[in-house]
């Protein structure tokens, strides 16, 4: 997506108070401003001590110093041209030393900066978006997001619906945490998103791993993570309101977010209402591909004792979608004559909010219990249980009146218990190590009147793992090993008549090992390798799936025989600086997939009363997948950056020596924005300019797919943006224009690409408060 | 430390959740249509051809059975269409719904290499064709398909659609069977 990259810097701080007897009135604030990833002071930031109307600028080392303060409570906030101003509570009882790493380089966020301890610490390379970028695209789904990250794609079914596409990878092969569980719903369909308001995360990552053992999950590897910060240590009420407009759809977003660091427990409640309608191409309506979203979440912390701290968390997420009405067909005939038309069948002639069939309404609920044990400065005990309820029903157009029952509806309920010891020993030796238990319980709500695609079950998975890792000089090494059996009980029905009740367990025993490092060869060069091999085992729809996968006009036959798929993945990664103006990053992978699970056409059509089918059967096959993530970033001057990406990724079936499917095209993204010097109203403005280029898959053979791949295509963003000074508080403003030529294309992860253009150009306006 | 024990307790507590699920409901799909019974009958006297496709266990299982018929050349038939559920018990008569749902459907007829045409025979609500009756002139001898389509929520406005054309019409396809006709 094309909103302009507002850098927004993330803060550490280190706060080292000087025990010196003082008078009020009398005390001295003094610090120095650093750049997280290189160290290099960052000249001329601005400090301010809202509320006072007193501030300084840092000299051109960095430092800077604010005397004759009294003692109290102070809201400080540093800012620094091209970065997103931060703010820092501080009660002042003492002359105070303050150490500010201000984050100049966001591409740069590493695992390090994102999560402050060492326990996350890893050799596992990652990119994060900010809070700030996440809150500006907040009308998007999560997915689209992630596209901001070099080496992300999204797998979509229209704008209502994406998922993310990581390494080549995606769906079921792609872990996605929601505040440290994995997320659980029908995550087996192509049109089936994560439910999850982006809003509700202060950063998203994106692991790109080689295994993800901590999280277990059935990722081959990479992992998404989606975290809520601790509540500031603020005794003030803090709150953000937000909304966003856009004139594409005409949707409105708004959301809020309060939190209070109380004295009885710490506080954090959010809400976020979507309304959009009708999208429009160039030319003409997207009929039905209208949303409305209402999502909300609670977050308390609390220090019970001074060894234990608790956090209870809840979301809700629920969505309405539409799925555009031309692509909805029955047959293979009803797919050819939808192809052959320019205008999508049902399109209107006007705009509408309404939201018919066929669609999608799905409500998760989250609940998590969170607990930490201090049992000695070494040693750190978790414990943690999370429940989901995930909800799920789709509509079809249908015969007889039955468009308002549901043809699909599923209830998923999950439980997750862990218990996790973290324990650093006095080598600089750490050691992470773990128990789990999973519990799913997916069942078919009676009544749609359809025979299920995908079975009752109920799966049960104890797991274990264990990472050790080591520091040494500039050397961080790290090995780690998991296990989890994974036994499923499936209820499933006959096909044909008499269709009778059948009972099958399966049971699997996966594994996986990894080992990483992390070198810094001086400080402005660091290399990362890692290598993991890793056992996926078959999900349900890829086991069970009987019958006819709605909207796509196949028949997808399970098949209760797979095997678990194992993988090995090599990861390496170069981060070089090169004298503060240039930095490059480079990441190249290379993953082999034995017995890798996809649906294979079988030579036979199935003949039905509405005409002939082509039958896809679930098989395995030998696959490798390989690319790069490139990334780079040029300052040229102090205002002025340039940020390019270019991701390829090449994915080959090795026994029918085919391309694979749903692999993203190669693409290149380049960002250039010009930030404006500080006035003592507006800050932080600036403008940019965005261009993707989306290069086209040609490495499908005919065969493959029902009509050719779509062409190549570039499209062009513009933003601008202010913020207003306002006291205490902050007013941002923000304009921005999404596909600006208002292209005509089509994208080849896009299902609609057989009915229908995408989305013409938007004019977001987004308006956001923070007090 | 009773924190423990707590903890313990809900680590047992969901390693005991009963094993399996309640024997899930048999869904009996509601839609299927198993059972199309194209009936024509000579308007000048003689025996009624059946035109018959059964597939009584719906998609999957046995193949359906199909047969096709041999008509008088240069005759004239009525033709009427009938629809069944007999996956349920007594049967589901679908010709009804389709009836009560004329505006959202339409049959449309096509044939290959079968010297014969059909004319709509029968109105929706709108006055538009609907399929369910149909007036089938034959020519000469020949032999081929005819092949019948009966589309849900068609473009009924759509240019040509109202004369039997498929092409503009759009919508879902609920029936599409090709028998085997000969025409002596």
């Amino acid at each position: 997506m094309i909103n302009a990259k507002k850098i927004e810097c993330l803060i550490g701080i280190l706060i080292f108070p000087l025990l010196l007897l003082s008078q009020n009135c009398s005390l001295s604030l003094k610090g120095t401003v650093l750049d997280t990833g290189t160290k290099i002071p960052l000249p001329f930031s601005t400090i301010y001590l809202k509320g006072e109307n007193l501030g300084t600028s840092a000299d051109d080392q960095g430092h800077f110093e604010i005397e004759n303060l009294c003692a109290g409570e102070y809201h400080i906030e540093v800012s620094h041209i091209g970065c997103e101003a931060e703010e820092i509570f501080l009660k002042l009882s003492a002359d105070t030393i303050v150490n500010i790493l201000l984050h100049h380089h966001d591409e740069l966020l590493d695992e390090v900066l994102v999560h402050g301890t060492q326990e996350d610490n890893s050799a596992q390379m990652s990119n994060t978006i900010s809070t700030e970028e996440i809150n500006q695209k907040s009308n998007q789904n999560i997915a689209d997001i992630l596209e901001g990250i070099a080496g992300v794609s999204t797998l979509k079914n229209g704008s209502g619906i994406s998922k993310p596409v990581i390494h080549g990878l995606y769906g079921n092969r792609v872990a996605v945490l929601n505040n440290g569980v994995i997320q659980s719903g029908q995550q087996w369909g192509n049109d089936h998103a994560p439910e999850i308001d982006p809003f509700v995360a202060d950063h998203i990552s994106v692991v790109k791993g080689a295994a993800a053992l901590a999280y277990g999950g059935n990722a081959l590897g990479s992992v998404v993570l989606v975290e809520s910060d601790n509540i500031k240590e603020d005794p003030h009420l803090h709150g953000k309101a937000n909304y966003i407009f856009e004139s594409n759809g005409l949707g409105h977003t708004a959301n809020l977010k309060l939190s209070k660091f109380d004295k009885w427990a710490a506080w954090q409640i959010g809400g976020t209402f979507k309304r959009k309608g009708d999208n429009h191409t160039p030319n003409y309506f997207l009929t039905n591909t209208g949303k409305s979203e209402a999502n909300a979440s609670v977050q308390l912390e609390k220090k019970i004792s001074k060894s234990w701290e608790s956090q209870l968390y809840y979301s809700l997420f629920q969505t309405e979608i539409g799925v555009l009405r031309g692509s909805h067909i029955a047959n293979l005939t009803d797919l050819q004559s939808a192809l052959s038309q320019s205008v999508p069948f049902f399109t209107k002639d006007t705009f509408s909010y309404e939201i018919g069939a066929p669609r999608q309404e799905v409500k998760h609920h989250l609940l998590k219990w969170e607990n930490q044990f201090f049992l000695n400065e070494a040693t750190v005990l978790k414990f943690k249980y999370a429940g989901q309820i995930n909800d799920r029903k789709e509509y079809d157009v249908r015969r007889g009146g039955r468009t308002d029952t549901p043809s699909l509806s599923l209830d998923q309920t999950t439980h997750f218990g862990e218990l996790i010891l973290n324990k650093t020993f006095s080598n600089q030796l750490f050691l992470k190590t773990g128990l789990q238990y999973t519990f799913v319980d997916n069942d078919n709500v009676f009544g749609t009147g359809t025979f299920p695609l995908i079975p009752d079950y109920r799966k049960f998975q104890p797991s274990a793992f264990a990472i050790l890792q080591k520091e040494k000089g500039n050397l961080f090494l790290e090995i780690g090993a998991r296990y989890d059996l994974k036994h499923l009980r499936v209820a499933w029905f006959t096909q044909g008549a008499n269709s009778e009740l059948m009972r099958t367990n399966h049971t699997f025993n996966n594994y996986s090992v990894s080992g990483g490092l992390r070198y810094r060869i001086n400080p402005n060069l660091k290399v990362r390798f890692n290598i993991g091999h890793m056992l996926r085992s078959p999900e349900i729809n890829e086991l069970y799936s009987a019958g006819l996968h709605q909207g796509i006009s196949a028949i997808e036959q399970g098949n209760p025989a797979l095997k678990s798929e194992r993988s090995v993945k090599l990861i390496g990664n170069i981060d070089w600086f090169a004298a503060d103006k240039l930095f490059v990053q480079v990441l190249g992978y290379f993953q082999n997939i034995n017995d890798y699970i996809y649906l294979k056409p079988a030579d036979e059509f199935r003949l039905t009363i509405r005409g002939s089918f082509p039958v896809f059967n679930y098989e395995q096959t030998d696959t490798r997948i390989y690319g790069t993530d490139i990334l780079l970033s040029f300052e040229p001057q102090e205002h002025l950056k340039l940020t390019s990406k270019y991701a390829i990724v090449r994915a080959n079936d090795l026994t029918a020596d085919l391309a694979l499917i749903n692999i993203p095209a190669d693409n290149w993204t380049n960002t250039l924005s010009y930030s404006l010097r500080d006035h003592t109203k507006f800050k932080n403005s600036f403008f940019a300019v965005n261009g993707k280029y989306v290069f086209r898959n040609n490495r499908l053979e005919p065969g493959q797919d029902f009509i050719p791949t779509p062409e190549a295509y570039f499209l062009l963003g513009l933003s601008m943006g202010t913020q207003l000074q306002m006291d205490e508080n902050k007013l941002k403003l923000s304009l921005s224009v999404e596909n600006a030529l208002n292209a005509t294309y089509r994208d080849y992860l896009n299902r609609l690409r057989y009915f229908a253009d995408d989305p013409g150009r938007s004019i977001n306006v987004r308006l956001a408060y923070e007090f | 430390m009773k924190i423990f024990q707590i903890i313990l307790l809900s680590l047992i507590a969901l390693l005991l959740v009963s094993c399996d699920d309640d024997d899930p409901t048999n869904p009996t799909p509601e839609e299927l249509i198993t059972t199309l019974t194209y009936t024509l009958s000579p308007t000048q006297g003689g025996s009624d051809v059946l035109l018959t496709f059964v597939d009584l266990d719906g998609d999957g299982g046995n193949d359906p059975v199909i047969s096709g018929g041999t008509l008088s050349a240069n005759s004239t038939y009525n033709g009427s269409i009938e629809l069944l559920n007999e996956s349920l018990d007594p049967a589901e008569d679908i010709t009804q719904e389709v009836e009560e749902e004329s505006l959202e459907h339409q049959f449309f007829f096509s044939t290959s290499g079968t010297n014969l045409t059909v004319a709509y025979d029968d109105e929706d609500g709108d006055g538009n064709p609907l399929g369910l009756r149909t007036v089938i002139e034959t020519g000469d001898t020949s032999s081929g398909t005819l092949t019948v389509i009966l589309r849900h929520e068609p473009a009924k406005d759509a240019e040509g659609v109202s004369t039997g054309l498929i092409g503009n019409a759009g919508g879902e396809t609920d029936i599409e069977v090709s028998f085997e006709i000969t025409v002596q």
